[in-house]
């Protein structure tokens, strides 16, 4: 059983073969393995994983950064 | 950096070519002006038992989905994904907008300036009468998050890309606009909003392909095969990602559908939507093809 970090990480990886691993500290916007046209079914996947409601308009970027930081936003379990 | 082609071609006869075609978008935009804030009736409200969007045209189109709707979910979705079509309109817009007068005037876009000004006149008309829609008919427009593409950092190919994208969301919307003003099971209103946006962007497309064909020829004389394969990657994920704004969650929210994302997964994942995706591409798809800068038709995972 893969956790949320885990899911999450593997959708970028399948997008990115390039890059063979995400640090969970990583920019992921910054580094483009998240960019403004895979923004929206990302923030989606995040959503339907953590079954909270995200609200487009109002959420805060910064709470996407990271895999870390999207971890404790959104799924509350701290990374190691 | 100079944008060349947008100046004086390498090919005297290509910048003639433009030249003209640009003089001739301009006469036909001076001769077809109408004040755009006279031009429609609004009526108080529209109908709730009418469909507000074609039927072929809703995301739940040839899905078992839409079999399991009830009419009155039907009607809600309809009302909802229309205001979300002239939502999208009224986004896309203000990034063209940003874009184009970013560039009127500057070193490099010489020749198509006198045009930008009735491109962006128009645009700011058509922003408006979208608006107007959404906000009087649906007291909202729908918007997404507010994470900007970062731009490439060689100016030309930046300038490519922005007018590519510019041109594919015009022709993407111009298949609905189309359909939809041609669609006698539609309210007057809607058929003639529709209506009058395709003939004004018949215009900005004619002047997109152009533009875009001759910025590509410039770049194409010294780019690199792999900068070629990142640039239509690019742009195919581009197509994608416009085609995916048209499930939007909040909309199935609004329509009061069930577990909305569920819903979205299970239309997105529907293999019959890819045909019908394919209808809405077909025409830019072909364009990008044949002017060499898709090297075939296959559309990527976003």
């Amino acid at each position: 059983m893969h956790s949320e970090r885990d899911q999450l990480k593997q959708w970028i990886l399948a997008r990115h073969p390039e890059t063979p691993d995400i640090d969970p500290d990583l920019d992921i916007l910054e580094n483009r393995l998240i960019d403004s046209l895979a923004f929206v079914e990302f923030m989606l996947l995040v959503s339907r994983l953590s079954g909270e409601e995200i609200d487009m308009e109002t959420l805060d970027i910064d709470d996407f950064r990271t895999l870390r930081r999207i971890e404790e936003r959104y799924f509350r379990a701290g990374v190691a | 950096m100079s944008t060349a082609a947008t100046k004086a071609s390498h090919v005297p006869e290509q910048s003639a070519r433009f030249a003209e075609i640009l003089k001739r978008l301009v006469d036909k935009s001076v001769d077809g002006y109408y004040n755009p804030y006279r031009e429609f009736d609004w009526p108080d409200a529209l109908p709730e038992q009418m469909p507000w969007m074609s039927e072929d045209l809703m995301s739940t189109y040839g899905t078992q989905v839409a079999e399991e709707l009830t009419i009155e979910e039907s009607q809600r979705l309809s009302r909802w994904e229309s205001i979300n079509f002239y939502s999208l309109n009224v986004e896309g817009i203000r990034e063209l907008l940003i874009e184009v007068i970013k560039r009127i005037h500057t070193a490099g876009f010489e020749l198509p300036s006198d045009f930008f000004h009735h491109f962006i006149g128009e645009e700011n008309e058509h922003m408006w009468f979208f608006a107007e829609f959404c906000l009087r008919y649906g007291n909202k427009i729908y918007s997404g998050p507010k994470l900007h593409s970062i731009p490439h950092d060689n100016a030309q190919v930046e300038n490519f890309l922005v007018f590519s994208r510019i041109l594919l969301f015009e022709e993407i919307v111009d298949f609905y606009n189309m359909r939809m003003a041609a669609d006698d099971s539609l309210h007057e209103t809607i058929r003639k909003v529709n209506r009058v946006h395709h003939e004004d962007e018949s215009r900005h497309i004619a002047f997109g392909r152009e533009l875009v064909s001759m910025l590509y020829a410039e770049l194409a004389r010294t780019m690199t095969d792999q900068q070629r394969q990142e640039i239509e990657q690019y742009l195919k994920r581009y197509i994608v990602f416009s085609l995916r704004s048209f499930y939007n969650p909040q909309v199935y929210r609004d329509a009061r559908i069930d577990k909305p994302l569920e819903f979205r997964e299970r239309l997105v994942s529907d293999p019959a939507r890819r045909d019908l995706e394919r209808k809405v591409v077909r025409k830019p798809m072909s364009f990008m093809v044949k002017s060499g800068i898709f090297a075939d038709d296959v559309l990527p995972a976003i």
